[in-house]
């Protein structure tokens, strides 16, 4: 048969695998993610930056030494909390885009309650927690709503909602909550009784505790409660659910709550532990990478556990690098978008199989 | 004469489970050929190589003798083939012109759409179809949308028209009249390709027919006087079906009641047109009726996901405000849901949690913060062997378990709960017979166990063998009820509203 | 009355890249693709404009049409993920936004914060002068009548066309155009990039007329807007092209009441679009319905042999 033949005969056709063995997703997943770091690697020595340092800073110091290890925790405190925030919504499908704005509305919540002293001191930082997640859950509502009564598309309405919340937050930097002292615009300083206090190992503070504690909500949430199995069918089945009876609005909406509530969380954590204020800049990259970790953890929350630490090496190594050889702020979301990109494409191979069919017809 | 259309050696499989074994056609010019065979047979697998849609895994195809590649729908309708398939492939937001234009004209827009709306008027003139080239899709009736299928096919030309079920969406005198003007374009010269699974149809208007079963050929081109009803029937089946009809049972209380309920289709037309419907404990109501006449909306209706218009649902007794699914369900209204992938089972999920989702609130299953796994496991493995579902573990997805097993999770969580009034739509669409009569069977013992009974299915055979009270459904309405055994050519003459 | 004058010629500006990034969308979405990626991809183009503009003698035309190629290329990327394989239509369009953000501020530096002299405004003896809408309507810049014209086109095209006809089904109905030979695939990678070109145009112009500089992330959210623009519009390019001006108007205006010195505060103000986006859409779903306009198979892949 000539080539030509040959090629006239043959058809590219695409199959949809019925089973598809774990080993074999497993190791797509492996390859995409490993072509994924290359093309990364292959950007940073692209700008200067050699493969010893890039061993050193992104590995050897992120994972084998003690003060990168606690840095390492430190930064994916608050990672862990954006994480399950965007699980517990992409569970049920609801795209909950604007994580940032809960943040921004958590961190407004808790500086709220430390500007103006509100409670006993010995209960002030659960007192910021509790008014954190508050607000955050409830700058998660009226797109909640919108989506479930109108169908308004939580894409873009989180999104707005989150700009919305950013320009409120310059308002105040700006404006009534202006730091007195330096006149620069963020809030003034927490007391230090409204800050996170260190465990007592390197600059590991008490936001661990609030991060485990989450994981842990939330394993119970989704594993054990009826809540969990019921939304399990809203995010796969959404017809079925409405025809079994689930009450659908209902699990979505509140889903969407405590996604908003989770950021909250992320923003108290972020504000209690490391900028001690609400700055403008404290909320960037958050949702993108919240998004990202639950999407590359699967939703299920031990796993985002384990993926949030590894962004947190990248924040941290992303930080060197923009000390060491200027590289901008974006490189963390370029890598991370990099990566999405890979798993995402490996997903077709893992779900679809390529045949070429024959014709005996000539 | 060489052959119209000549199949040979013919493989498919999907992702390794075969779905063609061997199989082979052959048609000839000027011909009807019934393609006959249940569902599942690989009839339309077959037929869809033919119009370019699947590739052969390997075998051979030929038009009037040469052998051909059809490497897509252009290739086969450059080779005059034209189909018309089951599920109409029209863009319901476009006019007939456009659809017919989408595969078809040449030169400028205004230029084509004059020439195909001569086209259309000709043809239609020809066979006698009137349609209005400017309506679009989502306003014609179903038979209308089938014409807009023929003429399209005709516009490209098609010598070999292959036309899947296409009397499966219409009434008995538009199914006459459609066959009748195939007959007229094969004598023309064409060769038409009927595939279906009516014996009915099969005598009165095929000049040969091909028997499919299993994936394979079981008989080829032999003219139908040469079979009797009942050896057609069982080269088709394989085996004979066996209902066992047994006792009627004297009708227990009033379960369920609908008091001249009406509803709408999504498109504002009428679908059910003041009902009325008593469904009793202890019996199977079988409701027999062409498919279209308002059976899909009644079902949702009684599923809680389609408001009703006016009129009253009581269930045991008592008025319930319709159009909630938690309500109904809550009241003990259980249901085998037509679209079982769509609304009866997430394909995604384990067979564990699709039997457990609709009775956690049982009191089986612990408590709102800390369900039972493990009862969900053993009750889970309970159902798995009550209700024989093979290949079926606690943890397989849903998805993969074949069409009869599937059903079988389905009723064995729908009949866990031992609801007063089960609706069945369809249950058997789809299934072989083993598995269709375990299906049957468990219909039959939910109703001896009290349950109230409701099997909406457009399979006659299946009605009369199962049900204890059988009503006829058309245009929304129950125009006439039995008790069984009823006469069946009677219910037929209703079921198409001759009488 | 200055303030009417000076508002309304200022519309424009702010209105080209919603229209033009509408345009696009509503291209990719007619063909069944959800292009979330839309804010990534002016961001990408918008560099790529300034880029050119400021590496080749200051050429704006030069600089419009590397972004609308640019556009077109990061288009064809998500394209080949979402079209050919298959990966979820929101996932990948958010990773794009944020792919667009992460490379402009990656290699952009040698070009950000750099001032241009961009695109200047025509001016035609006797009709420039007309009190109030002599500017608006004829002291415009040539991209915006360019972008007039595309409306115009981009209809005709859906409508009036083969290739259109073909464009809406695949996203209507894709089961069908492809028993009717329309290589599904193709239309749809086609559409991305087309719409893609048009966005690019719409990051080249905000570049070099609107903003007539380059910073990190200067789309602001546009991208968004003009997403929800598109179903404000119920995927109409008429309706786009109203609907753009509307918002181009309120961004317009913002400027105006800061120079008028109005007493609203100032981050109140800049809040106002997104805030006008979210009652747009609350009123395209209450008023409109505007769901029931969405193309049947938008943001669903295409799979021919998709058993069970």
């Amino acid at each position: 048969m000539t080539r030509r033949s040959w090629l006239r005969s043959t058809r590219l056709a695409l199959e949809v695998r019925q089973r598809i063995p774990p080993l074999h997703r497993a190791a797509f997943i492996l390859g995409a993610l490993i072509v994924g770091l290359a093309i990364c690697v292959a950007i940073l020595v692209g700008r200067g930056v050699g493969l010893a340092s890039i061993y050193e800073e992104f590995i050897a110091f992120t994972f084998f030494k003690a003060s990168g290890v606690s840095t390492v925790i430190v930064q994916s405190t608050p990672l862990v909390l954006a994480g399950l925030s965007a699980s517990l919504a992409f569970r049920v499908n609801y795209w909950n885009i604007g994580i940032e704005g809960q943040l921004f509305m958590g961190v407004i919540g808790a500086t709220l309650v430390a500007i103006f002293d509100v409670g006993p001191e010995s209960i002030r930082l659960v007192l910021m927690l509790v008014a954190a997640i508050v607000l955050g859950a409830a700058w998660a509502l009226p797109p909640a709503l919108l989506k479930v009564r109108l169908n308004v598309s939580e894409v873009i309405s989180t999104l707005l909602f989150s700009y919305i919340a950013f320009y409120f937050v310059l308002n105040q930097v700006y404006g009534p909550w202006q730091d007195p002292k330096d006149k620069f615009p963020h809030s003034e300083q927490y007391d230090a009784i409204e800050r996170l206090p260190p465990i007592g190992w390197e600059q590991v503070h008490y936001g661990i505790v609030v991060a485990l504690a989450a994981v842990a909500v939330v394993w119970w949430l989704v594993e054990r409660s009826r809540f969990g199995i019921q939304s399990r069918f809203v995010g796969t089945s959404p017809r079925m659910a409405l025809a079994i009876g689930l009450p659908v609005g209902a699990i979505v909406a509140s889903s969407a709550v405590l996604s908003g509530g989770m950021a909250g969380a992320a923003g108290f954590v972020i504000a209690t532990a490391t900028e001690f204020r609400l700055t403008p800049a404290m909320a960037a990259g958050y949702g993108f990478s919240g998004i990202v970790i639950a999407f590359l953890a699967g939703n299920r929350p031990f796993a985002t556990l384990i993926v949030a630490c590894l962004m947190g090496g990248l924040y941290v190594a992303g930080e060197s690098m923009k000390v060491f050889y200027s590289l901008p702020d974006a490189l963390v979301g370029l890598i991370q978008a990099i990566v999405v990109l890979s798993v995402t494409a490996s997903e077709f191979f893992v779900r679809y199989r390529l045949r070429l069919a024959h014709y005996r017809g000539a | 004469m060489n052959a119209a259309l000549e199949l040979q050696g013919v493989h498919k499989s999907f992702d390794g489970n075969p779905a063609l074994v061997d199989a082979f056609f052959s048609a000839a010019w000027g011909e009807v050929h019934a393609l006959l065979g249940e569902n599942g047979a690989g009839k339309s697998s077959l037929m869809n190589m033919v119009c370019g849609l699947y590739a052969p895994d390997t075998g051979s195809i030929k038009i009037d003798g040469r052998a051909v590649t059809v490497d897509g729908p252009l290739a086969a309708r450059g080779l005059g083939v034209g189909m018309v398939h089951q599920h109409f492939k029209l863009v319901a937001t476009m006019s007939v012109a456009e659809n017919i234009l989408l595969g078809h004209g040449k030169g400028g827009w205004r230029r084509s759409l004059r020439s195909v709306r001569g086209e259309i008027a000709g043809i239609g003139a020809r066979i006698g179809f009137t349609i209005d080239p400017d309506a679009r899709i989502d306003t014609l009736s179903v038979s209308e949308q089938q014409r807009v299928e023929i003429i399209k096919a005709m516009i490209g030309g098609a010598k070999i028209l292959i036309l899947d079920e296409p009397t499966a969406v219409l009434t008995d005198d538009e199914s006459a009249g459609l066959l009748t003007q195939l007959r007229l374009f094969a004598q023309s010269g064409a060769c038409i390709v009927l595939i279906t699974h009516k014996l009915r149809e099969v005598f009165s208007h095929a000049d040969r027919v091909t028997v499919m079963r299993g994936g394979q050929t079981v008989d080829a081109g032999r003219k139908p006087s040469d079979f009797t009803p009942e050896k057609l029937s069982a080269l088709m089946v394989g085996e004979a079906r066996v209902y066992q009809i047994g006792e009627h049972l004297p009708p227990g209380q009033v379960r369920l009641e609908l008091k001249q309920l009406s509803a709408r289709r999504d498109n504002g037309a009428v679908a059910l047109d003041r009902l009325n419907l008593q469904l009793r404990g202890g019996q199977v109501y079988g409701l027999a009726g062409v498919g279209g006449n308002g059976q899909a909306e009644l079902a949702e209706v009684l599923m809680g996901i389609r408001a009703p218009k006016s009129g009253v649902l009581e269930l045991e007794g008592g008025p319930v405000p319709p159009a909630s699914s938690g309500r109904l369900r809550r009241h003990g209204v259980a249901h085998v849901p037509a679209e079982r992938y769509l609304y009866g089972l997430a394909g995604d999920l384990t067979v564990m949690e699709n039997f457990v989702i609709t009775h956690l609130k049982d009191g089986r299953f612990g408590a709102w913060g800390w369900t039972d796994r493990r009862a969900f496991e053993r009750e889970t493995d309970a159902a798995i062997a009550a209700h024989n579902i093979q290949g079926a573990r606690a943890a397989t997805r849903a998805r993969l378990l074949s069409g009869g097993n599937a059903q079988k999770l389905v009723l064995a969580r729908e009949l866990s709960g031992e609801p007063g009034v089960l609706v069945a739509h369809s249950p058997t669409r789809g299934l072989d017979v083993r598995a269709c009569a375990a299906v049957h069977r468990a219909l039959r013992e939910a109703s001896r166990a009290g349950t109230a009974v409701l099997l909406i299915s457009e399979d006659l055979d299946e009605v009369l063998s199962v049900a204890d009270r059988i009503g006829v459904i058309n245009r929304g309405r129950i125009v006439r009820e039995y008790d069984a055994p009823a006469d069946r050519q009677e219910i037929g003459r209703f079921m198409v509203g001759h009488a | 009355m200055e303030f009417a004058t000076f508002w309304l010629a200022a519309t424009p500006l702010f209105a080209v890249p919603l229209i033009a990034a509408a345009l696009g969308l509503i291209l990719n979405e007619r063909a069944g693709v959800l292009n979330l990626g839309c804010e990534g991809i002016m961001l990408c183009s918008a560099l790529a404009a300034t880029a050119a503009y400021l590496e080749t003698g200051q050429s704006v035309a030069l600089g419009l049409v590397v972004a609308i190629i640019a556009g077109a290329v990061v288009a064809l990327g998500f394209g080949i993920f979402v079209v050919i394989l298959r990966t979820n239509q929101v996932v990948t369009g958010i990773t794009v936004v944020f792919l667009g953000s992460g490379l402009t501020g990656l290699i952009g530096v040698p070009w950000t914060n750099v001032a241009l002299g961009g695109l200047q405004p025509i001016h035609i003896p006797g009709l420039t002068g007309i009190p109030v809408i002599g500017r608006f309507l004829f002291g415009q810049d040539p991209v915006v009548y360019v972008v007039l014209a595309l409306v115009g086109v981009v209809s005709y095209a859906l409508y009036r066309t083969r290739i259109g006809l073909k464009l809406r089904a695949v996203g209507e109905n894709p089961q069908a155009a492809d028993a009717d030979g329309v290589n599904v695939e193709a239309y749809r990678l086609f559409a991305v990039m087309a719409g893609g070109a048009l966005i690019g145009l719409a990051g080249g112009y905000l570049a070099l007329a609107s903003a007539k500089i380059f910073v990190f992330d200067m789309t602001q959210g546009r991208g968004w807007i003009a997403v929800a623009l598109v179903i404000f519009a119920r995927w109409m390019p008429w309706r786009a092209l109203l609907g753009g001006l509307l918002f181009g108007g309120i961004e317009a205006v913002i400027p105006r009441i800061k120079a008028e010195g109005l007493p609203i505060p100032q981050y109140f103000l800049e809040m106002a679009p997104y805030a006008v986006t979210l009652f747009v859409l609350i009123y395209a779903a209450i008023r409109l319905r505007a769901g029931q306009d969405a193309p049947k198979a938008l943001g669903v892949p295409y799979v021919r042999q998709d058993r069970r």
